[in-house]
């Protein structure tokens, strides 16, 4: 019954009597406010799902770089163990188990109904444990302290450690230090780090340019002897030139791989002595630790630092630990590319067919069937865009583009597999059909006494599309647009098939001509969850990482989404009021 | 924006200037038609593309259905001098062809020219073998000969490359294209400077003696086991007395002198009736399975696994009548068995465990499959080293390409007007060329093309009877990690696996949306659907890799922790939703329509949180009730008894029954009493009307499940049996989030769109808004709603990562909630990646595409038909 109070405020035509309340008798069963309440809970129990989930995700996401208490756990045995609490959970203990503890023990466990609560405890050094987590069961549990000194470190490699600093070493001298503040700790590190970064660029950028430059000289090579022959001048030519300057960069390159080799030597002679909490030490290289922190030892300014910190090596750096760890600037550079990519190729051509529908195409039976054939393929699965991205964009267009212009190269493929371009082709197949039925709709919406009033002023009907109709129609293909943009940015399964990868060796774009590498393949934050999540040595250490990139990926596509919305509203209230 | 368009409205400046020439000027006449030049080629070419989708995909799968093709033929003729061919074959790369004679004289050919190569003979000292045979890899052979001596040896191509410059001179003249013999050797270019040789080389071992009163021997079969240092090589010999015996060399080597001694075992197989007439001996690889086949048809099968004391397992008949065994083989692999008849028939046997079986080893042979028949009696046949393809030759000269597995005739070969007497058959290595060698020298070459022999409509889409399988079943096992095992790639359990996965998740998410649909577009206030909408249509755009990975990862373990809490939440949630309806109708009218908006859903969303804490705090009472304490056990079946579960699953229905009947019989007394009460007593009637509905119900469907139990009606075993981690229950929770947004929004929709004048006509003849809903508005949108459920089940159907990550991937077809599913989507995602370019496993995962966009189209088509109609209908109104 209130319900019906409602509509009658909602809408004002649904005229009843306001006296109607004042009936008394009435059967009950007519109102079926049981089962309204069935449908009522449908949409709660909808509601509590998505709000549910997303708080979960976001949660998740958030407080995964937050620096968290590491705790000291002492058990019943006397063994004790260091590790960040990360969550607790109920269980059953097995059977063999439970009868081997003490009969206070089990009688807390009897109590409980044969459960018991266990705490996930994340104790780093994995290469003294060889054990990234362990599961702590609370009955085990005599004393648990968080001690000032213990700290955190997180490395290039191995994870992180979880111990106390004993001493490090400067140029091989021993220095005993218990504290990474001292600012002794800090301008090592900060100089072995320096060094470690100058190594990277080396190798990367100037011994990846010769070796490039190598490569480029045989590839000359190889294509003269495809196009004149082996027994041709212009062979002997080019095999000349590759001699001769092969030299002289291979000169460079020693000289390179020496500095290289020099600076790691020197990097060798920074370590810091660690001790873990069963007294195992540890010693690493300066240059390795990432980053350290007294976990427990930090005040709120301290927290936010680490946890911006990590967030921006997050966002800006490059992953390490099989993805695992570090960044995911590759990926989301990926994932920025191809969707950019993506909407150059199916803007102009979903804008173009949706105008030839609506503008030149007679309306007929055949327009509508394509009409109901264009709406259907929104429907068709994304994996089946894959497979045809894959059988013909990159196996027969492909292999035909290699056949033509990289012979030199075969039997490797440049365009011959997948890719970034094929991939971006392949999404934006995938959303035309988006574009195009935004853009009809849009197109529809255009009075059609617009239309006339220009044709009537003696204006060509381009002229008329192009000045009248496009900019009409632009808030509805904005939001078309942008709406496949999403829909292109979240699909991962056709990826699957042509061109994402684990761990891309190379950007897409990068300071050797032509600069951007259409056929390189690429890494995508969606198939990055997939893979961390499901691929990774340690699905558990890969998680709060893929929780990050989650909440990175929603956040993103409700970005996109939401800012259709607000485009749309927004032009929708320019044109208002603008009509004949 | 404002400004062009003032441009384009006010005639043009410079036009009114120039207003007496009438005329257009060139530049807009170009850009208009340039304009309607690409427009209409550009969408033109869009909708070409994006139908050739479909066309592209079906002619990656066409070659699946074609056979083979017959690409040329060549004839040649041998010196044979009138001696019998004991056997030929054909080269990997198919440019030579090797015959031996039973003199041992060894003749090749090439096989593009005909030209006759020199190659070198066994030298048999005069005599002529009497038997023969030759392992299917490897090019060991083994000849038998009438003073009871058996000599092992080796014939094989050999290939080799070697540099250009090595070549005889002349070669090099000839060009690059194809392959060219100088009369010893065939050579190929393979790069700029290297060249491929192929040429013959054989190997001939001392004779041993095997029978030891020098009786012929009749019939041999000859195996290579073991590693290359230490070779185990056994053989079978029958003699011309019908004795039966088998060896087994050993070759071992002694590391510190490197001599190698060689150590024979041989026993006589017991029960060969004397004097037997043997058409063919076969023994397995690991010598642990002999068979004798008589001319008559009888197969004695032999348990060789104690090589001194084997055993006579089995003997059978398989050539039933008077039917001769005139061929026997094995197909690679060695489990099956091909036999061709003195009637042209060609049949397959395998060994299948078998209860009841008359054998000594618990085995049988079972005539799996008939193939079609020569139309005379088959006189060679040669197998696939790679593969279940095969070859016959029948006495008019036809020799016939076959598949085993798929029992297609792939190819009927014949040599012309002639019909030669073939002595043998050989299929090349990659079953693209027959040779056949008749009684005259007359050597027949075809090249053929046989891409996908293994795939037909049946065996994609049918049941296949595998070697090895008890019975024809679907099977999806597409990995292969040798050249024996088959690939067995039946797309029915993956469609299963689809279908399975949508059923679920539509049995979950079509409720909750169309309830929920309905709830937002009759009964909330418009404020409160100015928020969920936007957010569920939001919801529809979540990346389905998210969804995935949370099913996986964190839903997963958690249903599996509360497995018992979580199923009896979908009985406890609804009751729980009817007792606080039953407690709002309790509180006083003012308060009801004071509060009947936001706050009542409020209400709505805390009986929810309540009861579904209830059925969260008395899991370990309900799991004792139902569940006998152990879900995991009761659900295999191990523990407790099916009952109380299966009275649970009835109470929807059996309660819906007796809501009906009760309404029929206590209608009037009922409505009277309620008529004649105040608000309060009424409600508190109606309450107790429930309650004691509740409980008839639940004594009625708890005796009717018990009756189905004691009749051997059980859920376990069909929709609920043993539970894995990643299962369909957690897919369909998965899938809910995906599917759910799309089914609302659409439904939500077409509700809304219902005509606002049937809505006030209805409540205005004093009909409730729940009777508004359900018999005004829900019929009249009842055809968009149909719709929405059929686009959420396109997206269901084609949905990849969340199966891929959350459903375990597993090939089965069970209705099972608890086991996991394999899906088609799912399955091209993982195996698409790893198939070689138009190998039959990536032409069969483009079927599985066209498929799964074939099955879309018809639900979306339909989804759209209806969808138009419902348009119709509601502007009529």
């Amino acid at each position: 019954m209130s319900a019906y109070v409602n509509t009658q405020a909602v809408a004002p035509d649904t005229t009843v009597p306001k006296s109607q309340p004042a009936i008394r008798f009435t059967d009950l069963r007519s109102s079926g406010e049981p089962f309204a309440w069935i449908l009522g809970g449908a949409l709660a129990l909808g509601c509590i799902m998505i709000v549910s989930f997303l708080a979960m995700v976001f949660w998740n996401g958030a407080t995964t770089f937050v620096p968290k208490e590491i705790q000291v756990v002492t058990m019943s045995n006397g063994a004790m163990t260091a590790g960040e609490a990360t969550r607790t959970e109920l269980y059953r203990p097995q059977v063999l188990d439970f009868q081997k503890l003490t009969p206070t023990q089990q009688n807390i466990i009897t109590e409980n109904d044969g459960f018991a609560s266990r705490t996930l405890y994340r104790v780093g050094n994995f290469d003294i444990y060889n054990e990234d987590y362990r599961w702590i069961s609370d009955f085990e549990v005599t004393k648990i302290e968080a001690p000032k000194d213990i700290l955190l470190a997180e490395r290039v490699e191995w994870g992180p450690l979880i111990g106390t600093l004993k001493s490090i070493t400067v140029d091989g001298e021993i220095i005993l230090l218990n504290s990474v503040n001292d600012k002794r700790f800090a301008n090592i590190h900060d100089v072995s780090r320096e060094r470690r970064e100058r190594m990277s660029e080396i190798e990367k950028d100037e011994i990846g340019g010769i070796n490039h430059q190598i490569e480029q000289l045989r590839l000359n090579v190889r294509r003269v002897e495809l196009a004149e022959g082996l027994n041709s001048e212009a062979f002997a030519k080019a095999q000349m030139t590759l001699e001769a300057q092969v030299g002289g960069l291979q000169e460079k390159y020693k000289k390179l791989a020496d500095e290289v080799l020099q600076l790691r030597d020197l990097n060798k002679r920074n370590t810091a002595t660690f001790v873990e909490i069963g007294r195992q030490e540890k010693i690493v290289q300066m240059d390795a630790l990432v980053r350290i922190y007294p976990a427990n030892d930090l005040d709120v300014f301290g927290a936010i630092g680490v946890y911006l910190s990590r967030w921006w090596e997050f966002v800006s750096d490059e992953p390490r630990e099989a993805n695992t760890e570090g960044g995911i600037l590759p990926a989301i550079f990926g994932t920025a590319a191809m969707t950019l990519m993506m909407v150059v190729a199916v803007a102009p051509f979903g804008i173009i067919t949706a105008l030839y529908l609506r503008e030149y195409a007679k309306q007929g039976r055949l327009v509508s069937f394509v009409r109901i054939s264009v709406n259907n393929l929104a429907g068709v699965p994304s994996i089946v865009y894959g497979v045809f991205g894959l059988g013909f964009f990159a196996y027969v267009l492909g292999g035909s583009i290699d056949q033509l212009f990289y012979p030199e190269r075969l039997p490797n493929p440049t365009f011959g597999t997948g890719g970034l371009l094929w991939a971006s082709l392949t999404l934006a197949l995938l959303t035309v059909p988006v574009v195009i039925v935004a853009t009809e709709e849009a197109l529809s919406a255009v009075p059609r006494s617009m239309r006339e009033g220009s044709l009537a002023c003696g204006a060509s009907k381009w002229q008329t599309i192009k000045y009248i109709v496009l900019p009409r129609a632009l808030p509805g293909i904005m939001t078309g647009i942008i709406l496949a943009m999403a829909r292109g940015a979240g699909e991962v399964a056709p990826l699957m098939l042509v061109g994402v990868v684990k761990l891309a060796p190379e950007l897409p774009i990068d300071g050797f001509f032509p600069f951007v590498h259409l056929e390189r393949s690429f890494m995508h934050l969606g198939f990055h969850i997939y893979d961390v999540g499901f691929q990774s040595r340690n699905a558990e250490a890969g998680k709060p990482m893929v929780f990050v990139t989650t909440m990175l990926l929603i956040g993103l596509i409700f970005a996109l989404n939401i800012t259709a919305i607000v485009v749309r509203n927004r032009l929708k209230q320019k044109f208002k009021g603008s009509q004949f | 924006m404002a400004g062009v368009k003032t441009e384009a409205i006010n005639p043009d400046p410079l036009l009114s200037r120039q207003r007496r020439s009438m005329k257009t000027p060139r530049s807009v006449l170009i850009a208009d038609k340039t304009a309607d030049w690409v427009i209409r080629i550009g969408g033109l070419s869009v909708i070409l593309a994006v139908f050739g989708i479909m066309v592209f995909l079906a002619q990656a799968v066409v070659p699946l259905f074609t056979g083979g093709q017959l690409k040329g033929q060549t004839k040649a003729v041998l010196q044979s001098g009138g001696h019998k061919t004991l056997t030929d074959f054909l080269d990997e790369y198919r440019t030579l062809s090797v015959a031996v004679d039973d003199t041992g004289a060894v003749s090749a050919f090439h096989i593009k020219t005909g030209v006759v190569i020199n190659a070198p003979s066994f030298d048999f000292g005069g005599q002529t073998a009497s038997a023969f045979a030759r392992t299917l890899a490897g090019g060991y052979v083994a000849f038998g000969f009438s003073d009871g001596t058996l000599r092992l040896g080796r014939l094989v191509i050999a290939v080799d490359v070697i540099d250009d410059t090595a070549a005889p001179a002349d070669l090099r003249a000839l060009g690059t294209q194809g392959d060219r013999t100088d009369g010893t050797a065939i050579y190929a270019k393979v790069s700029e400077a290297q060249l491929r040789r192929t040429l013959v080389k054989v190997e001939l071992d001392d004779a041993q003696q095997i029978t030891p009163n020098g009786t012929a021997i009749r019939a041999l079969d000859y195996r290579v086991g073991g590693t290359a240092e230490r070779p185990a090589r056994s053989f079978i010999t029958v003699d011309a007395d019908g004795i039966g015996r088998v060896t087994l060399s050993e070759t071992t080597k002694n590391f510190m002198t490197g001599k190698k001694t060689v150590k024979l075992t041989t026993s006589e197989l017991p029960g060969l009736p004397p004097g037997v007439l043997v058409s063919g001996v076969l023994m397995t690889e690991k010598a642990d399975q002999v068979y004798i086949a008589e001319k008559s048809g009888t197969v004695y099968r032999f348990d060789t696994r104690s090589f001194s004391a084997p055993t006579l397992a089995e003997t059978i008949d398989l050539a039933p009548g008077a039917v001769d065994i005139n061929v026997i083989g094995f197909l690679i692999g060695e489990q099956s068995i091909v036999v061709g008849g003195s009637d042209g028939s060609v049949n397959i046997y395998f060994k299948l465990p078998s209860d009841t079986a008359s054998s000594t080893d618990g085995y049988t042979m079972v005539h799996a499959k008939t193939l079609e028949p020569h139309s005379s009696a088959v006189v060679a046949m040669d197998v696939s080293q790679r593969g279940k393809t095969f070859v016959t030759a029948d006495a008019q000269g036809q020799v016939w390409m076959r598949h085993a597995t798929s029992e297609q005739v792939l190819l009927r070969l014949s040599p012309g007007d002639e019909k030669p007497a073939y002595q043998a058959l050989a299929l090349s290595p990659r079953q693209n060329a027959v040779l056949a060698i008749a009684d005259n020298g007359s050597a027949y070459a075809w090249d053929v093309d046989v891409p996908h022999p293994e795939s037909t409509l049946q065996t994609i889409f049918g049941k296949v009877w595998y070697e090895g399988y008890p019975e024809p079943t679907y099977t999806w096992q597409s990995s292969a990690g040798t050249d024996a095992f088959e690939p067995k790639l039946s797309l029915m359990p993956l469609i299963f696996g689809t279908i399975k996965a949508t059923v679920y998740s539509l049995l979950f998410a079509i409720p909750i949306a169309i309830g929920a649909a309905i709830y937002t577009s009759e009964f909330v206030h418009h404020k409160v659907r100015a928020v969920v909408k936007p957010t569920m249509e939001l919801m529809a755009s979540l990346p389905s890799v998210v969804l995935g990975f949370i099913a996986a990862l964190v839903l997963a373990p958690i249903v599996e922790t509360w497995i018992v809490a979580i199923l009896m939440a979908f009985f406890v949630m609804p009751l729980g939703l009817f007792f606080g309806a039953y407690m709002w109708q309790l509180l006083p009218y003012r308060i009801q329509l004071k509060y009947g908006a936001s706050p009542k859903f409020v209400g709505m969303i805390i009986a929810l949180f309540v009861f579904g804490y209830l059925s969260y705090a008395s899991g370990s009472v309900l799991d004792g009730i139902f569940f006998a304490g152990d879900f995991k056990a009761w659900a295999s079946g191990t523990a407790g008894s099916g009952a109380p579960f299966t009275a649970l699953f009835l109470l929807p229905v059996v309660f819906i029954a007796a809501w009906i009947i009760m309404g029929r019989v206590s209608e009037v007394r009922l409505s009277s009493l309620m008529r004649s009460n105040n608000r309060f007593k009424a409600g508190v009637a109606d309450l107790g009307r429930w309650v004691g509905t509740l409980l008839i119900a639940g004594t009625a469907s708890y005796a009717i499940a018990s009756v189905l139990t004691s009749l051997g009606l059980d859920l376990r075993g069909g929709v609920v049996d043993t539970y894995v981690q990643r299962n369909t229950l957690i897919v369909a929770f998965a899938m809910g989030f995906a599917v759910i947004p799309i089914i609302y929004t659409i439904a939500e929709d077409a509700l809304t769109s219902v005509p606002e004048h049937l809505r006030a006509a209805s409540l205005a003849c004093g009909a409730t808004p729940w009777q508004t809903a359900i018999s005004v508005i829900l019929p009249t949108a009842m055809s968009g709603v149909f719709a929405a459920i059929m686009v959420g089940m396109g997206r269901a159907v084609g949905e990849t990562m969340i199966v891929v990550m959350a459903a375990g991937n597993t090939p089965l077809i069970e209705w099972n909630i608890f086991e996991g599913l394999r899906a088609l989507s799912a399955n091209i995602a993982v195996e698409l990646p790893e198939a070689v370019r138009d190998s039959t496993l990536y032409r069969v995962l483009f079927l599985a595409a066209l498929t799964l966009f074939v099955m879309t189209f018809i639900v979306n088509t339909l989804a759209e038909l209806v969808r138009q109609r419902f348009r119709k209908r509601t502007a009529a109104l």
